[in-house]
C-alpha cells in the first residue's frame, strides 16, 4: 500500500513558520499536486516527505508505517528535483543504473532494467554519452528514469518542468502522466504553475504561506473555491472578484457593486446566509464564464487591453478595485476604448465573505 | 526614426549558423517578438541588434544608417537584461542616472531626463530606495527606466519573465506592454514562450536554426501559418497535423475518422491541420458517415476542457470549451469547418484553398 | 537552490563559441597593463635560466678568475653533463628525495582528506579547531626545523612521551641515527604542510554540488559509496593540483630539513637540495650545479606538464 498521510506536519526554521499543521491524505496510485506560488512550503513538505528535512512537528506515515526516524536512503521514495541533480560526471546509462549499483544488483540484472528504462524514456539512442554535454529536456528524462528504474511506489517531483522551455513543457506532461498511469505509482508534484496541476493531477492540494486552502479534483477547486485565495490561483486568468453589498431588491436578493452601477442578482440559495449581513461581500465569477450582452443586463465596462492569446481572447475590462478579465472566442471583435457589457453566467456566480475571503455557502 | 533594418544577415560561430540570411525590418514604435526555440538564433540577432558581435554577410541598419561597423556604444540602443542587473550598492535614482553620468552628460539635463522617465514608468515615488527594498516588478521598471534614460533608439529584452511565478508572468507581460506603448520606443523582444509570444507583439517574426520564416502579426501567423512548422509553434494545445489523402468532394484523414467536404481543398496537399478548438465532436450515431473516434482521455481545466481522441492510429487532441459531458471510451465524431482546416503540401509549407 | 543548473541556454552557447569584439580589447588592454609586471618576471627568471644554461656547458667557478661572462674560455661541452649520470652522491640523493616524496606526499594527501571530511559537517568547537589546524602552515620552516630538532633529542620530548607510553626508559638517538632521522624529518614535513592539503581539499570538497550528494543518498548510497562515487571524481581537478603543488614543493625540501640534520647523520638526509647547497657552497664549482640545477628543473617541469594534462582531461570529466 503506498498511501501517504500527513497529520497536523509542521515546520519551522526559527522564527519562520514554513509550514502550519497540515493534514493529508494521498491515495494509493494518485497524482496529487502541491500548488501554490513561491514560498507557500510546498517544496518544504516535498522535502519532508523525502525524509531531506525533519518535520518539527507532526507525522508523516506511508501506509501504515511512520516515517520518523527513517534515513531518506531508505524511504523507497524516488525523487526528481528542480535542477535534475544529474551526475555530471557520468554517462547517461552510469546515471540510470546507479540505484540498483548501490544496492548491490547483478550486472546483468543492471543491463537489462537500464535497457529497459532506456526504451520508455527514449533514452536508447543517447545511453553513452557524458551527461554534462546534454540539453535540458534529456537531462529531465534522464531524472526521471534515473529514480523510475528502482520502482518506487512512491515518485516526488519538484517543480521538474520549470527548466524546460514552454514547448516541451507540454510534451512532458503527458509522458510524465503516461508513466505514472503505466506503473500505478503514487505521485506528489509540486509546482506553482495552475495548468500543469489541472492538467495533470487527479487532486490538488492549494497551499498558501505554509497553509493548504483547500484539496479536490481539478473541476472541484475550479467550480468551488473555498476561498479567494483558490478563486484567484485557478484559472486563467483567476476568478474576478469585486466589492458589493448585499441588498434586497424587487428581484430577489442582489448585490450592490457601487461605483459599477448595477446590482447583480445573488444566488438564491445564499439568501439564508446573506440576509441581513452587514459586511461586504465579494461578488466572483470566472473570466470564461460571461457572456457578451449586447445592449442587456451586465456591467458596463471600458475596454482596456486586449490580447489575443491563440485559441482565445482575454479582454481586460474596466480599472482599479472594478477591474475585470473576460475570455471570448476570438471573433469577439472589441477595441481599447470601448465600451462593453459583460453578463456573468448566473449559476457559475460565487460569493466570498470580503472581510474572510471565506466562500459563501448555501444555507 | 528608429527602425532597425537586417539585410541578409548571417553569422556562424565555428560551424554552427547562428543567423542565415536574415532579413527583416522592426518598425519604429514596434513591439517587434522573436520568437521560436531555444538555439534558434534568438539571442545572436539581440548580439547583432547590440552590435556585441559583427555579422559576417549582410547590413544591418539603425535608423536609416548602416551600423555594422559601430560600436555598441554609438548606437545607442540600450538593453535590458533579465536579471535586471540593478547595481544593488545604489539607490534607483542612481541606477537610473548611471548611463548619463557615465557618458558626462551635464547635471541639469540628468536631473530632466530622469525625472521624465521616472515619470513615465511611475517609478518617481520609489527612487531614494535601493533595488533589494523594491519589489520584482518596481525592480523591472528601474532596469526598464535604465535603459531608457538615454533615450535611445530601441530597447531591447531577452527573455526577462520567464524565470518567474505562471501568475506573475501573465500579470507582467501586460505592464510591459502596457508600458511601451505608453513610451512609444521600438522594443524588440525575445521569447521562447507561445503566449507571451502572442499577447504582447505587434509583430513576430518565428525562427528556425537561425532562419526567419514567417514574419507577421500574432493573429495573422497564428490563422495563416506559413508551414507545418510555424503552425506548431503556436497555440496551446499544439495543431493536429495528419496525413491526408484525397476523398469524395474533398479530404479524409486518420483513417476516415476525418472527412472534409471542402472542394477547394488544394490538389496537392498531402497533410491537414486542425487547431484543436476548430475540432467539433459529438456523441457517434450510428449509421454517420465516415468512422468513429474514441475519446481516449478527457482533462478538464475547468474553463476549457482538452479531449485526446484516438482517430485511428492517431491521436488528437480537441479544445471544448467550459465542462463538457464527455467520457473517456466514448464513441465520437469528428468534424471540422472546411474554413479551418489548413492545408500543407510535400515540404511542409502551407497551400492556400 | 543549488547554485549549479545544468540548463544550456542559447545564450551559453554563444558565450562559449563566440570572440565578440568586446573580449579582443579587454585583452588587449590587459596585456598592456601586466607588461610591467611581464618584463619584471622575465628579467627575475629567464634571465638567470639562460645564464645558469650557459655556465652549465663551462667548468666555470668563481675561484677561476673570470667573470662569469668570460666563462665560454673554460668551455667543458657537457663534460658536466656526463659527470651528473655518473655521480653517485647525486643518484643517491635522488633516490633519497625520491623516498621522502613518496612517504610524505601521500601521508599529507591521506590526512588532509580525512580532515576536509571532518569539515565538511558541522561539529563543536569547529572554528577553534580549524584555526591550531591551521598553524603549522604559518610557522616558518627553518624554525620548524629547529622546533623539531629539539624535540627529537635524545634526552627531548619525543622520547620522554615515548617513555610514558612504554612504560621503559626510552632514548633513541633520533636525529643520529641514518633511517631515523630521516622519519624524523618527514614526520616534520607532514606535520607542517598538512594544513595546505586540507585547506585545498576542502575546498575541492565543499564545491561538490549538494543536490548531487542528495540524489545519490535517495538512490540508497551509503557514505561510503557517496563518497567514492560522488565526491572523489568531482574533486579530481583540485586533487590533481593539490597533489602536483605538493610534490613540486617537497622535492624541494630544504630549510627544516638542513636546520634539523644538515643532511646528516654523513649523508643519510642528504636530499636534492642540500646536495646542490653543499657543492655550491663547499666545493664551489658553480658549473656543475648550474647543470644539476637544470636537471632537476627539467624533471619538475615534466611533472607538472603532466599534472596539467592530466587537470585539463579531469576538468571535462568532473563538473
Amino acid at each position: 500500500m503506498s498511501t501517504i498521510q500527513l497529520r497536523n506536519l509542521t515546520k519551522t526554521f526559527g522564527d519562520f513558520t514554513a509550514l502550519k499543521t497540515m493534514d493529508l491524505d494521498i491515495a494509493d496510485g494518485e497524482f496529487m499536486a502541491l500548488l501554490g506560488p513561491s514560498g507557500c512550503g510546498k517544496s518544504t513538505t516535498m522535502n519532508m516527505i523525502a525524509g531531506m528535512e525533519e518535520p518539527t512537528s507532526g507525522r508523516i506515515l506511508f501506509g501504515e508505517r511512520d516515517m520518523a526516524g527513517v534515513p531518506m536512503g531508505r524511504r523507497g521514495v524516488g525523487f526528481v528535483f528542480q535542477n535534475y541533480a544529474i551526475f555530471t560526471h557520468m554517462s547517461v546509462r552510469q546515471n540510470l543504473a546507479y540505484g540498483p549499483r548501490m544496492r548491490g544488483a547483478a550486472k546483468a540484472e543492471i543491463d537489462r532494467r537500464v535497457g529497459a528504462i532506456a526504451e520508455l524514456l527514449q533514452l536508447t539512442p543517447l545511453l553513452d554519452r557524458k551527461a554534462d554535454r546534454l540539453s535540458v529536456n534529456i537531462l529531465q528524462r534522464v531524472a526521471i528514469g534515473r529514480s523510475a528504474i528502482m520502482e518506487p511506489a512512491i515518485f516526488l517531483l519538484d517543480e521538474p518542468l520549470s527548466n524546460v522551455d514552454a514547448a516541451f513543457r507540454a510534451v512532458m506532461r503527458t509522458e510524465l502522466k503516461q508513466l505514472q498511469r503505466q506503473f500505478k505509482q503514487t505521485m506528489v508534484y509540486v509546482t506553482h504553475d495552475q495548468l500543469e496541476a489541472m492538467t495533470m493531477a487527479d487532486r490538488i492540494a492549494v497551499m498558501d504561506h505554509g497553509v493548504l486552502q483547500q484539496v479536490g479534483t481539478p473541476l472541484e477547486v475550479y467550480n468551488n473555491p473555498v476561498n479567494v485565495f483558490v478563486a484567484r490561483f485557478i484559472g486563467a486568468p483567476g476568478m474576478n472578484l469585486l466589492k458589493g453589498k448585499p441588498a434586497e431588491s424587487d428581484r430577489g436578493l442582489v448585490v450592490d457593486l457601487g461605483p459599477l452601477g448595477v446590482t447583480p442578482p445573488l444566488p438564491d440559495g445564499l439568501a439564508t446566509t446573506l440576509r441581513g449581513a452587514r459586511g461586504d461581500v465579494l461578488y466572483g465569477f470566472r473570466p470564461e464564464q460571461v457572456a457578451l450582452a449586447q445592449g442587456g443586463r451586465g456591467l458596463a465596462m471600458p475596454v482596456t487591453f486586449v490580447e489575443r492569446i491563440g485559441a482565445r481572447t482575454i479582454v481586460h475590462l474596466g480599472e482599479g478595485g472594478g477591474a475585470v478579465k473576460a475570455v471570448f472566442d476570438n471573433d469577439v471583435g472589441l477595441t481599447i476604448g470601448q465600451t462593453a457589457i459583460v453578463a456573468p453566467d448566473a449559476s457559475s456566480v460565487r460569493v466570498f465573505d470580503a472581510a474572510s475571503g471565506v466562500a459563501m455557502k448555501a444555507g | 526614426m528608429a527602425d532597425i533594418v537586417f539585410r541578409n544577415v548571417t553569422k556562424r560561430y565555428r560551424n554552427t549558423l547562428a543567423v542565415d540570411d536574415a532579413s527583416f525590418t522592426v518598425n519604429d514604435n514596434e513591439f517587434f517578438c522573436f520568437f521560436g526555440p531555444p538555439l534558434s538564433g534568438k539571442s545572436t540577432i539581440l548580439r547583432l541588434v547590440l552590435g556585441l558581435e559583427a555579422p559576417d554577410t549582410g547590413e544591418i541598419l539603425i535608423g536609416g544608417r548602416p551600423v555594422n561597423a559601430v560600436s555598441p556604444a554609438e548606437r545607442n540602443v540600450a538593453m535590458v537584461f533579465q536579471n535586471l542587473a540593478l547595481f544593488p550598492h545604489m539607490s534607483a535614482r542612481e541606477n537610473v542616472r548611471f548611463p548619463l553620468v557615465e557618458r558626462k552628460v551635464a547635471e541639469a539635463q540628468i536631473e530632466k531626463r530622469v525625472a521624465d522617465v521616472a515619470a513615465k514608468l511611475h517609478i518617481g515615488h520609489i527612487l531614494h530606495k535601493p533595488p533589494a527594498q523594491l519589489s520584482g516588478g518596481e525592480r523591472q521598471r528601474v532596469a526598464i527606466a535604465r535603459a531608457l534614460v538615454r533615450d535611445p533608439n530601441a530597447y531591447l529584452m531577452d527573455d526577462p519573465i520567464s524565470a518567474l511565478d505562471a501568475r506573475l508572468r501573465e500579470e507582467t507581460r501586460v505592464e510591459l506592454k502596457r508600458i511601451q506603448r505608453e513610451l512609444g520606443k521600438t522594443l524588440i523582444y525575445v521569447t521562447h514562450d507561445q503566449e507571451e509570444a502572442m499577447s504582447i507583439a505587434d509583430r513576430i517574426a518565428i525562427l528556425e536554426n537561425g532562419k526567419i520564416r514567417q514574419i507577421g502579426a500574432p493573429a495573422e501567423i497564428y490563422d495563416r501559418p506559413a508551414s507545418t512548422y510555424v503552425a506548431r509553434l503556436l497555440g496551446s494545445p499544439v495543431m493536429n497535423i495528419l496525413k491526408s489523402v484525397r476523398g469524395e468532394g474533398g479530404v479524409e484523414a486518420a483513417e476516415g475518422t476525418i472527412r472534409i467536404a471542402d472542394r477547394a481543398a488544394p490538389a496537392d496537399a498531402v497533410e491537414i491541420g486542425l487547431r484543436p478548438e476548430d475540432i467539433k465532436v459529438n456523441p457517434w450515431a450510428d449509421g454517420g458517415q465516415g468512422r468513429p473516434a474514441r475519446v481516449f482521455e478527457v482533462e478538464p481545466l475547468g474553463g476549457y476542457t482538452v479531449v485526446t481522441l484516438a482517430a485511428g492510429q492517431a491521436r488528437l487532441k480537441a479544445l471544448l470549451r467550459g465542462q463538457p459531458n464527455i467520457r473517456p471510451d466514448a464513441m465520437v465524431a469528428i468534424s471540422c469547418e472546411p474554413a479551418r482546416v489548413h492545408y500543407f503540401g510535400q515540404s511542409g509549407g502551407a497551400l492556400a484553398r | 537552490m543549488s547554485a549549479v543548473t545544468v540548463t544550456v541556454s542559447e545564450d551559453d552557447m554563444g558565450a562559449a563559441l563566440a570572440k565578440p569584439a568586446l573580449r579582443d580589447e579587454g585583452a588587449r588592454l590587459g596585456f598592456r597593463l601586466t607588461l610591467p609586471a611581464q618584463v619584471l618576471v622575465l628579467f627575475i627568471s629567464v634571465f638567470p635560466l639562460l645564464m645558469q644554461l650557459y655556465i652549465s656547458v663551462t667548468d666555470w667557478s668563481p675561484l677561476s678568475g673570470l667573470g662569469w661572462w668570460n666563462a665560454w674560455e673554460m668551455w667543458n661541452s657537457f663534460a658536466n653533463y656526463t659527470d651528473l649520470a655518473a655521480d653517485a652522491r647525486f643518484w643517491s640523493a635522488l633516490k633519497r628525495t625520491a623516498i621522502v616524496m613518496i612517504v610524505c606526499v601521500p601521508a599529507e594527501f591521506l590526512l588532509g582528506l580525512a580532515l576536509a571530511t571532518l569539515f565538511a559537517d558541522d561539529f563543536p568547537g569547529k572554528r577553534i579547531f580549524y584555526s591550531i589546524l591551521l598553524m603549522p602552515m604559518m610557522v616558518v620552516p627553518a624554525v620548524a626545523g629547529y622546533m623539531f630538532f629539539m624535540l627529537f633529542q635524545s634526552g627531548g620530548p619525543v622520547n620522554d612521551i615515548l617513555s610514558a607510553i612504554s612504560g621503559t626508559q626510552v632514548t633513541i638517538a633520533w636525529l643520529s641515527d641514518p633511517t631515523l632521522a630521516l622519519i624524523a624529518v618527514m614526520i616534520a614535513d607532514i606535520w607542517q604542510w598538512t594544513p595546505l592539503m586540507f585547506l585545498i581539499l576542502l575546498a575541492g570538497l565543499v564545491g561538490v554540488p549538494e543536490d548531487q550528494i542528495k540524489a545519490a543518498t535517495l538512490l540508497g548510497a551509503n557514505p561510503w559509496q557517496r563518497f567514492a562515487t560522488i565526491v572523489l571524481p568531482k574533486m579530481k581537478t583540485i586533487i590533481i593540483i593539490a597533489l602536483a603543488i605538493r610534490v613540486i614543493e617537497n622535492f624541494k625540501i630544504f630549510d627544516t630539513l638542513y636546520i634539523m640534520t644538515g643532511g646528516g647523520p654523513g649523508v643519510a638526509t642528504e636530499t636534492i637540495s642540500v646536495y646542490i647547497y653543499k657543492v655550491t657552497t663547499q666545493d664551489l664549482i658553480w658549473g656543475y650545479v648550474a647543470a644539476i640545477a637544470l636537471a632537476i628543473l627539467i624533471v619538475l617541469s615534466i611533472v607538472a606538464v603532466f599534472a596539467m594534462k592530466r587537470m585539463a582531461r579531469a576538468r571535462q570529466v568532473a563538473a
